[in-house]
């Protein structure tokens, strides 16, 4: 009898090593593309400055800065996840290596969660970096208490949910690239980047609240403010957030699914 | 000649093809960015009112017209840009890319000449209906004066320039969503610090005017609604600052697409991913 020493086969648990080869992938590439990260983000930065100086009148009102920081924050994660996950489903599709991936023995939802993990890398790395610049520079202050997490978090889980539903549908629309700008510049306009959502007509402040990031912006400002989270909870902003993120993301993960199994039905795995 | 022009006349084709594929997206679009324009107007230069929790939505005729005017070439550049942006990143992909080579045109009109035309139709498609769902909120006041051609076809031809600068930089770097993306909207603040919406600082007003559209959407403004004639030489609107920009703009995406075709071919990274 002859035995084939499977590689890796040190590994206890081959679906979890699939996984975090995903994210290190996804870590490598960004890493080698850290050049036009870097630029990105800074043109981003300079983009959120510019709006605060419209707004302000030509100055900058660091009140409002302040009320829009957080939501600046949330749209570089959201954007930049969004933008990569949907470009690099293209750019596997295109390449032909998404139907490679379809070989392994690993369930495509594990996959998906790997490269998950590296959009979030990708999409924190510079959204804290120059929130933190400006949080810093500007003297901004807030009351940060480790109940801010809460929102943060879910704020984060939202974002990424958004970036993945982005992902799925690059699967069955071809020109989800110049769309996902589009959504993009919904999440800034009604996330609160401009203006806080709160500050909207209620009925454009009840639509925003369905945009991916808008409730977390607001229970994260209501807590930076020093607001105890029961507040947020009381006021119906935190337990909406929890709906939204859990509806999102489960949204994004069946969605991945459903058009993975019609790409794989269809030869949507190609080159269209 | 007629090898050129049936090039020409098969990208522009192609051009369309994919436009009309995208029509659904096109749809998405409208509503959103008609709805951007009515609430951006109150939203400008308030930042006492909003720092104070109240700001007042009410509408004015005036700056929803000035506002819609400096959003049209931001449609002209993301029609234009964007779009052959993600367009050039799949041929490189998919390795079509380097047939543009076979082609008897240069091979940086093959890239943004399909997109021109497509982009202008989309452009008035849009604007048509964001115009039509904004009057039905608010009066829109512009001299429509024939004059305004000269604006935006100088408007045209910086958005080609742009876009092929953009096109150099996705030979290259790839993957420069984010990038991209960010210019798009400095572009359009730009645009709107053009007019006199409000008051902006020096530094401000002087970083615009490098900016691409600005000289476009100030003469524009000069002409559909200051009713001035193009025809004035100085001045961030004047002849010599649009024709110029709109000159600098083409010469300088030209020479970036060349820069990173020739940076792309020498590492043999045109279709290699």
């Amino acid at each position: 009898m002859i035995t084939i020493p499977v590689p890796g086969a040190g590994w206890r648990m081959p679906a979890l090593r699939a996984t975090v080869n995903e994210t290190a992938k996804g870590v490598r590439l960004m890493w080698r593309r850290r050049a036009t990260l870097v630029m990105g983000a800074v043109t981003q930065g300079f983009m959120y400055l510019m709006i605060e100086f419209l707004v302000g009148g030509g100055h900058l009102n660091h009140a409002v800065l302040a009320l829009t920081l957080p939501a600046f924050f949330a749209f570089s994660l959201a954007s930049a996840a969004a933008l990569a996950g949907s470009g690099s489903i293209a750019e596997e599709v295109n390449g032909g290596t998404l139907e490679q991936s379809q070989l392994s023995p690993v369930r495509p939802a594990l996959l998906m969660a790997g490269r998950l993990a590296a959009l979030a890398a990708e999409g924190l790395v510079p959204a804290a970096v120059v929130t933190a610049a400006y949080w810093a520079g500007f003297g901004v202050h807030y009351q940060v208490r480790p109940d801010v997490l809460v929102p943060l978090l879910l704020t984060i889980a939202d974002a990424l949910g958004y970036a993945l539903l982005m992902a799925a549908l690059t699967l069955t629309v071809a020109s989800i690239g110049t769309v996902v700008h589009v959504f993009n510049m919904a999440v800034m306009f009604f996330g609160g980047m401009f203006v806080p959502a709160a500050v909207f007509p209620h009925p454009v402040e009840i639509f925003a609240r369905f945009i991916p990031t808008t409730l977390g912006v607001q229970a994260i400002n209501g807590t930076l403010a020093g607001l105890p989270l029961p507040a947020a909870w009381a006021d119906g902003t935190l337990p909406l957030l929890l709906a939204h993120a859990a509806a999102l993301s489960a949204a994004g993960w069946l969605t991945y699914l459903s058009t993975l199994r019609r790409a794989r039905r269809g030869r949507g795995l190609s080159p269209r | 000649m007629s090898s050129f022009l049936t090039s020409l006349g098969n990208e522009t084709r192609k051009g369309l093809l994919f436009a009309w594929s995208e029509r659904l997206q096109i749809l998405m679009e409208l509503p959103f960015f008609a709805v951007f324009i009515l609430l951006a107007g109150p939203l400008l230069g308030a930042g006492q009112q909003i720092a104070a929790g109240r700001l007042s939505w009410s509408l004015h005729s005036g700056r929803t017209s000035l506002l819609l005017l400096a959003f049209v070439p931001a449609l002209v550049f993301y029609f234009q840009a964007v779009k052959l942006f993600w367009r050039l990143l799949a041929e490189i992909q998919s390795g079509t890319l380097e047939q543009v080579y076979l082609s008897p045109l240069p091979s940086w009109l093959v890239a943004a000449a399909g997109r021109v035309v497509a982009a202008l139709i989309e452009t008035i498609i849009v604007v048509a209906g964001i115009y039509g769902i904004i009057s039905a909120f608010v009066p829109l006041h512009y001299a429509w004066n024939v004059t305004a051609l000269l604006p935006a076809a100088a408007l045209v031809v910086t958005g080609t320039g742009y876009s092929l600068i953009i096109g150099g930089m996705t030979l290259v770097w790839k993957r420069i969503q984010m990038l991209q993306e960010g210019f798009l909207l400095l572009v359009m603040v730009f645009a709107i610090a053009a007019l006199p919406v409000l008051t902006v600082p020096g530094w401000f007003a002087g970083l615009g005017r490098a900016f691409p559209v600005t000289s476009a959407v100030a003469s524009l403004y000069g002409v559909l609604i200051a009713r001035r004639p193009v025809t004035a030489l100085w001045g961030t609107g004047g002849l010599v600052w649009l024709l110029g920009t709109a000159a600098a703009y083409l010469a300088a995406g030209i020479l970036a697409f060349h820069a990173g075709e020739r940076t792309a071919r020498a590492r043999g990274s045109l279709a290699r991913y």
